[in-house]
């Protein structure tokens, strides 16, 4: 079990390495930062002198090397938009809304699609069955940003239930949360519904029902439980997904969050930000599949000796 | 029970105690609407750091960092503000300000005095000092705090534009020495004291900055409403639905909404003059000689092919279609009828040579040696927060020139790139349509005409000379003399695609905001927030 | 396992209707009308179909209402856009834009994504871990935040927007014909073929590649509408197709600010979009119910 967790890691490890130096080298290739820093009365006195003072005049490779010291130390370095911020801190500071938002976006999504997925197997080929593909179906249909916005004037502007934008209390969280969420349910909702008809088929069931348990119990304690392995991994895939589809829905809503935030330092062509939100996610991602990994490895031995 | 599963319970109840948990301390308990007034705006560099923040950004200092000069709301003049008096010195190389006594900071920082003048200059020495003027900044040689109450500016080289820099137009924000010297940059960053009628009360990172007034302002400015904020909303249809839901009461809409708005019962306040002209510009007008960027076969080098460029388009049509009207025309780039030079021979003459008319157009390419179909080019288009139409322009273009039969390609890239084509004189190939904002006419032609400034569109020889005659010249009526020179010749060239003059429109609630009277011409555009008054009862 | 019922028929239809019927029911007909009427017919005869030039608009003519609107005329039955262009034709032309892109992208990325899947699954090793190392790394860029630093680099294009779409698929494509190709090269045949000196290219195109089909019609299916959505977020945040291209995505990012005083200009290519991509996914569900039902959980 060891040598498999020093395994992942050190792969996981590996992977952040590469993803630091495509997004160094992307966000170099996006041009020159300081046609976007300085004014248009800024001649070439002062991009020699602003281009000094950021660092911006060594060779790239330099440059990565700089950069990648610091980062390793989480210093991802200063902010050429937001000045006075360190890029780390901006990333910091607008981390929580945006997990906040994906937090509340999953827990809705799981709200509509536990009930409607386990229903659906369990009635497979019924009503519900039909209702849920619909459903799930629409889900994945509509363009979130567009959704976004009509609910927003919908329920904001026409009925007025909610704010149109910002942050606050929960009442700001509800659209954006909804516009985000809305994708996941027909995934969610599909995974359910389908490790649940395995599971109601296989064997194991088929003793419970002998036994003469009640249905509901079977399909509540025994079934669902059985069915949540697969969506585990999943989770961690919505999880990402969430993280970036932010991107779209916090624009939509001026919430501020780290999509919001980078979509602004690729406008202002702030490599530093752009970076450290870049890297942030990915290790994220990354961490949260290696941890998915160590628990699947110790709830199904098999997988340890891949 | 063994510990088997991980069921997606768990989960759930995660998923909803992170809500839970990073759910921030409710804000501000929301004023009643009077109190506390919102402004949505496209949103801004958020930082106190104002040497590093460029002119449009400053509107999140006009209600509580002061300038030495004011811009009169109605006249656009520059009038005493923390400086009573200025005066330059015979040769323009020296500028004195006095200063006016009896100016608090706020939060307890003491009185105003010349070394905060000094000081609030020095930060555009700094290194990484990015303002717009920062340059023209770093061309004084000395700041001498000559006592008290006077300082001198000497510069390296005469200028006649200092009045502009150190007024609210410009970006010498007054700030606190003493501010700076008991709590450095961490404290300056975390609560910057000003002299204004608002004062500093906060920022939210990425969503707004708020101010509130102060009582006993020097000068007696009291706003009409305690708190003010200026809540950053990048979406348009957001700003939309904010105003109309009272969320925000006076917000910064592009043309399409306004309609909207207007329809709803809010009102516009426009400046009294036009903040931004649009004009399309040629690339490839490197006429110096011995130029090695020019290429002789960039159609437009010919002045015919400029000039059917002007005929073709329908700039009545233009304004009435993507700017809802609301412009007024621009004969020579960068005048405006209070300018230095300004001819009011151009509207007599602008319809005849620069009017609508397709037929011409057509003639002046046969002329020119380019039959239908023959003269291909590419437009350059991009888009800005808050400058939507760049895009839209482009592709009407498009279809204008169609019509005379210029074959065209739009590529749509981001302003940074076209930015640095222009200045790097490769642009040759296209055209484009810019929205650049006021600056005096002879910062326009330094920045943009002359062949040693940081950009290149229309330059040749003439221009030069006679920009740096105008420089220098001190004398009013040789000053007007050089200016004409310069704009008759922009105007008899055909130098670009000259369009419109906007003003500055915001949208707002009349419920909310009854009087609101800003130049337009303030850095930040949107500024004077102390002269909003509310609605007469 | 489903129980199949057997419907009782009136006493008046006659039985070899009923068995037509029978055998009609057992497709998907609704998505694949709905397709054709809204993909594949506009993508194939867009010029003959649409009434006018998707590029071509005139100024006066612009943000004219839907014909059955107040203001909206019968010569632009759905409106016309920002710069006068009739909306009808641009939709028309804009399922060929959108099925195109989502179409090369599936396929260059397919190929790449099943090719290097093959390989990763088949020969194990150490270039299995390497490629799954990509895999992973692919996954775990966030694609939009990629596309908005690649075209902030090398402006928007076809060319951008294909490869951005690309390095998105192949990775899934790569994981699923990986899995597959373990499953299947421990199975007696393919050790027979290896015992009569097939080569390792022909093994993995004769033998393997077939039997992977399946999954890979299903998935690719399942994908287009997706990639659909993903082309209109990506032009949503500036990102994806140049203008004047009429994409339904950059349709909808066009009409946005206009949502409330010009609805149609995004309504209708997000309806386009929804329902285009509601018959496709159907469609891929029919597919993998009755091609590949191991497929469920994908």
């Amino acid at each position: 079990m060891q040598r498999y967790i020093a395994r992942r890691a050190l792969q996981s490890l590996l992977t952040i390495w590469v993803m630091t130096l495509i997004v160094f080298t992307l966000a170099r290739i996006s041009g020159n930062p300081l046609d976007v820093m300085l004014p248009l009365e800024a001649g070439p006195e002062e991009y020699a002198r602003v281009s000094k003072h950021w660092g911006l005049d060594q060779p790239l490779h330099t440059q990565y090397f700089i950069f990648l010291s610091k980062a390793v130390r989480g210093d991802f370095g200063d902010s050429w938009k937001w000045h006075g911020e360190s890029a780390m801190g901006l990333v910091a500071q607008r981390l929580p809304a945006t997990l906040q938002l994906a937090g509340f976006a999953l827990a809705i999504s799981l709200v509509i699609a536990l009930p409607i997925g386990v229903l659906a197997a369990v009635m497979k080929g019924n009503g519900w069955d039909t209702a849920a593909k619909i459903i799930a179906l629409l889900g994945q249909s509509l363009p979130p940003f567009w959704l976004g916005i009509v609910l927003m004037w919908i329920f904001a502007v026409h009925l007025g239930w909610f704010p149109t934008s910002g942050r606050g209390g929960i009442q700001y969280m509800i659209l954006p949360a909804i516009t985000l969420g809305w994708f996941q349910v027909a995934v969610v909702m599909r995974l359910l519904r389908s490790s649940m008809l395995d599971v109601l088929d296989s064997e194991f069931v088929k003793l419970t029902r002998i036994k003469g348990l009640a249905e509901w119990k079977v399909i509540w304690k025994h079934c669902l439980r059985n069915a949540s392995i697969t969506p585990l991994t999943v989770f961690a895939i919505i999880a990402g997904g969430l993280m970036t589809g932010a991107v779209v829905t916090e624009s939509v809503f001026s919430w501020p969050g780290t999509g919001q935030l980078v979509v602004d330092a690729v406008r202002a062509r702030d490599f530093q930000v752009v970076q450290a939100v870049v890297i942030v996610f990915a290790g994220i991602f990354i961490l949260t599949n290696l941890v998915v990994d160590i628990l699947y490895a110790y709830l199904d031995p098999r997988i340890r000796y891949q | 029970m063994k510990p088997r599963f991980v069921s997606l319970v768990p989960g759930l109840l995660m998923a909803l105690a992170l809500t839970l948990v990073t759910t921030p301390t409710p804000g501000l308990a929301q004023a009643t609407k009077t109190d506390r007034l919102v402004f949505a705006s496209a949103g801004f560099s958020e930082s106190n750091r104002y040497w590093m923040v460029s002119r449009p950004d400053h509107l999140q200092y006009d209600p509580f960092l002061e300038t030495l000069l004011e811009v009169d709301p109605k006249s656009g003049e520059y009038t005493p503000r923390l400086a009573e008096k200025w005066y330059p010195s015979s040769d323009y190389k020296e500028w004195t300000f006095i200063l006016r006594k009896g100016i608090p900071f706020h939060f307890g920082f003491g009185q105003f005095t010349a070394r905060d003048v000094v000081h609030s200059h020095s930060m555009m020495m700094r290194p990484e000092a990015t303002a717009t003027l920062a340059g023209f900044w770093r061309q004084v040689e000395e700041v001498k705090a000559v006592n008290d109450h006077q300082v001198v500016f000497r510069f390296k080289q005469p200028t006649t534009v200092m009045d502009y820099g150190a007024s609210r137009a410009g970006d010498l924000r007054i700030v606190s020495k003493a501010q700076w010297d008991k709590e450095g940059i961490d404290g300056f960053d975390k609560r910057p004291a000003g002299t204004g009628s608002y004062r500093y009360a906060g920022r939210q990172a990425g969503l707004s900055i708020s101010f509130e007034r102060i009582d006993n302002h020097w000068r007696g400015e009291k706003p009409a409403f305690r708190q003010l904020e200026f809540r950053l909303v990048r979406e348009e249809s957001t700003r939309l639905a904010m105003l109309l839901s009272g969320e925000a009461h006076i917000a910064d809409l592009p043309r399409e909404l306004q309609k909207d708005a207007l329809k709803r019962g809010m009102k516009i306040y426009s400046s009294s003059f036009p903040v931004d002209w649009m004009t399309i510009y040629l690339g490839g007008m490197y006429f110096m000689p011995g130029d090695s960027a020019f290429k002789a076969d960039v159609p437009w080098t010919n002045k015919k092919v400029r000039q059917a460029m002007n005929m073709a388009v329908n700039r009545k049509e233009l304004l009435n279609t993507v700017f809802a009207g609301k412009g007024t025309y621009t004969y020579v780039t960068g005048w405006l009828p209070q300018s230095e030079g300004w001819n009011p021979e151009w509207q007599r003459r602008f319809d005849g040579m620069y009017g609508y008319n397709p037929a011409k157009a057509k003639e002046l390419l046969k002329e020119a040696g380019y039959g239908p179909g023959q003269l291909k080019m590419k437009i350059l288009a991009f888009t800005e927060p808050g400058e939507s139409e760049g895009p839209q322009v482009a592709e009407a273009l498009g279809i204008y020139y169609k019509d005379v039969g210029i074959e065209t390609e739009i590529e749509v890239l981001d302003w940074a790139k076209v930015r640095e084509m222009f200045r790097k004189k490769t642009i040759g190939c296209c055209i484009w349509p810019n929205i650049i904002s006021w600056r005096p006419s002879e910062e326009s032609i330094r920045t943009f005409n002359y062949s040693k400034g940081p950009n290149h569109h229309y330059e040749n020889e003439f221009i030069d000379k006679t920009y740096l005659a105008w420089a220098q010249a001190i004398k009013p009526e040789e000053r007007q003399r050089h200016a004409r020179a310069i704009a008759d010749h922009l105007f008899e060239e055909f130098a670009d695609i000259p369009l419109f003059w906007f003003a500055n429109e915001v949208v707002a609630n009349p419920k909310v905001v009854g009087d609101w009277v800003y130049p337009g011409l303030g850095a930040g555009r949107s500024t004077h927030f102390h002269l909003v008054k509310p609605p007469a009862k | 396992m489903a129980t199949e019922t057997i419907r009782t028929l009136p006493w008046y239809a006659p039985p070899r209707v009923a068995q037509a019927m029978g055998q009609v029911r057992r497709y998907p007909l609704v998505p694949l009308a709905l397709l054709t009427f809204l993909l594949v017919i506009p993508a194939l005869f867009a010029s003959q179909v649409a009434p006018y030039d998707p590029l071509q608009g005139s100024l006066s003519k612009r943000l004219k209402p839907p014909a059955w609107q107040q203001g909206g005329t019968l010569e632009y039955p759905l409106g016309t856009d920002k710069l006068g262009r009739d909306m009808l034709s641009r939709i028309i032309y804009g399922a060929r834009v959108s099925l195109m892109v989502s179409l090369v992208a599936i396929f260059v990325g397919g190929i790449i994504g099943t090719v290097l899947g093959m390989i990763s699954g088949y020969f194990g090793g150490w270039v299995d871990a390497l490629l799954m190392r990509l895999v992973d790394i692919s996954l775990s860029l966030p694609t939009i935040l990629l596309a908005l630093v690649l075209v902030a680099a090398v402006g928007p294009s076809f060319g951008t927007v294909i490869t951005i779409l690309m390095i998105f698929l192949w990775a899934r494509y790569a994981r699923l014909v990986r899995g597959e190709t373990l499953a299947i090269k421990e199975r007696d045949f393919i050790a027979r073929a290896r015992v009569a000196g097939a080569s390792h290219i022909r093994i993995m195109a004769r033998y393997i590649f077939p039997n992977v089909v399946n999954s890979l019609v299903v998935l690719a299916t399942l994908q287009v509408g997706y990639v659909i959505l993903l082309e209109s977020t990506l032009s949503f945040l500036g990102a994806g197709l140049p203008r004047p291209t009429p994409a339904w995505g950059l349709m909808i990012a066009d009409g946005r600010e206009l949502i409330v005083t010009a609805w149609w200009v995004s309504m209708f290519p997000g309806l386009a979009i929804m329902l285009t991509v509601l018959s496709l996914n159907l469609l891929g569900d029919w597919l993998r119910d009755h091609l590949d039902p191991k497929l469920r959980n994908v």
